[in-house]
């Protein structure tokens, strides 16, 4: 497919307060993704990446802007499945065991529930947890219940993967582990993949393009192709052309930081 | 390690039990030794045996205080959760129905049992309703909060999944509740059997409530004691076996648990 899988043009959203002008979480985003991309967004705390993707998956209204998939009006088009979310939390449902949760998101469909099962079994496959089907989610590790989350998403083969800084509360033992798997899972599905986080190092590590968020009201400010061949292991970290991506993004993080009041604010 | 938990739960009720039944008879038999008084355990053991195996007069009490347990129960069970969930789904029924729920919620019960009595007569009605109004508001309020903690990505993730009110609901909402409503269910046993009590007070011929007051009317003290052990074992059996319930149905929360 030629086209973008995703575009947003002039996406604003701003919460309405009585008396007072809006309050603006983010505004004017242009962004255009092609398939099979990975796209990472880092900024500030409280720029609104967060939010965009709950914007993009439709859990929130837009205020003003468009979105399109595949050059179709999301609005249009949000019955259909398109986007797999995986969220900061696991939140994996404790009464349902692994396979059981990554067949909620198949339930939603009319998909007969033996060919559900496979495909259920084989994205926790993929995701290194065969033999873990029917282990409930407090007999897994945080790690394992990534996993999981991650298969739960990939499993209604979306057209678009959002990751809200999905490793964030792991330890960074494991969340460096997390990071080489899901490079390896991205390379096998072949995802368009939006991804938020904090982690500058993270985002390189993983991504084709990494946008740089401004202070609130979030805007992009800049975004940089990664110059790193793939696939990229850990060492790709100590590549003279990593580092100096990541001291970039660092100085530009640092200033829109320093532009709200400093770190002490944080 | 604590010294006491070298001892296993079990092992610590048991003793518990023994003690407190040892420390009854001691009372009974040595200190207080008036019999229109109190009567050791092993009268009201004996008493228990006659009663059940001999001259078999217990089990109409028995039975009529069951039914009318089950009924107000299973009433207040279906009732309360149906208002419960739709009170946390509306805001609108919530609102309607809470100054009701406060108000009826901390009137006394047994206040209302004459008026129930006139209403209904003095059949099994009445006495179903007595214990159907006991038994109703922990299940309303459980049901109701149950639903209203469910954790807020777990609707986002069924949203984003495009899964359907219906499919909210029951995939969802309901699991999420599972372990309040079964707490609030657990906690309508005990009010429930209160309630029993309270309605064969007024005007029964049958049950174990009217057992205890016509055996504390005509000072048959062994009987009296008998009909309170007879709840207090309902009581227990009944809490027992909600929380087998609990057990089955939540597997997931084996591990959970604090404390054991």
């Amino acid at each position: 497919m030629a086209g973008p899988v995703l575009e947003l043009r002039n996406l604003n959203k701003e919460i309405p307060r009585a008396g007072t002008d809006p309050f603006v979480i983010f505004k004017n985003i242009n962004l255009s993704v092609r398939d099979g991309e990975f796209v990472s967004i880092v900024g500030p705390s409280g720029c609104g990446k967060t939010t965009l993707l709950r914007v993009i998956n439709g859990l929130l209204p837009n205020s003003g802007g468009d979105i399109y998939i595949d050059g179709k009006k999301a609005s249009e088009v949000e019955h259909e499945l398109l986007m797999g979310f995986v969220f900061q939390g696991a939140s994996l449902l404790p009464w349902r065991t692994s396979l059981k949760n990554i067949l909620l998101g198949l339930e939603a469909d009319n998909h007969s529930n033996k060919e559900s099962e496979s495909t259920a079994r084989k994205f926790l496959e993929l995701v290194g947890l065969a033999g873990f089907e029917n282990h409930y989610p407090h007999e897994l590790s945080g790690g394992m219940q990534q996993r999981v989350n991650l298969a739960r998403a990939l499993a209604i083969n979306p057209r678009i993967l959002l990751m809200d800084e999905p490793f964030a509360a792991l330890d960074a033992q494991t969340r460096n582990f997390m990071q080489l798997e899901l490079l390896r899972i991205w390379a096998q599905t072949k995802k368009t993949v939006i991804f938020v986080t904090h982690m500058i190092s993270e985002a390189i590590l993983l991504s084709d393009r990494v946008i740089v968020f401004s202070h609130r009201p979030g805007t992009i400010r800049s975004e940089f192709q990664v110059p790193l061949p793939r696939p990229r292991s850990m060492e790709v970290r100590s590549d003279p052309r990593f580092v100096e991506l990541e001291n970039i993004v660092w100085k530009q993080i640092e200033e829109e930081v320093n532009a709200t009041g400093g770190f002490a604010k944080l | 390690m604590h010294p006491n938990r070298t001892l296993s739960p079990f092992v610590l009720k048991t003793i518990s039990v023994i003690t407190g039944l040892v420390g009854w008879q001691i009372i009974s038999d040595v200190l207080i030794r008036d019999t229109s008084l109190i009567v050791s355990p092993l009268v009201v053991a004996q008493t228990s045996y006659e009663m059940l195996f001999v001259t078999g007069e217990i089990y109409p009490h028995l039975f009529a205080s069951s039914w009318i347990f089950f009924y107000g129960f299973v009433l207040a069970i279906v009732i309360g959760a149906a208002l419960g969930f739709l009170m946390a789904l509306s805001p609108v029924v919530r609102d309607y129905v809470n100054p009701w729920m406060a108000t009826l919620y901390t009137t006394p019960r047994i206040a209302f049992a004459p008026m129930l009595l006139l209403w209904f007569g003095i059949g099994g009605g009445s006495k179903v309703a007595i214990v159907f109004l006991g038994c109703v508001f922990p299940i309303l309020i459980n049901c109701f909060y149950g639903m209203r903690v469910v954790n807020r990505e777990f609707v986002e993730l069924a949203r984003s999944f495009r899964l359907g009110s219906w499919a909210l609901f029951f995939k969802i909402l309901l699991p999420a509740s599972i372990p309040f409503i079964l707490a609030g269910i657990r906690l309508a046993v005990g009010r429930g059997l209160t309630g029993v009590a309270i309605a064969e007070w007024f005007g029964a011929q049958e049950g174990l409530g009217y057992l205890i007051f016509f055996a504390g009317q005509t000072l048959n003290i062994p009987t009296l004691f008998v009909g309170v052990a007879a709840f207090a074992v309902l009581g227990v059996l009944g809490f027992e076996a909600i929380k087998k319930i609990e057990t089955l149905a939540t597997p997931w929360r084996k591990g959970l648990e604090v404390g054991g």
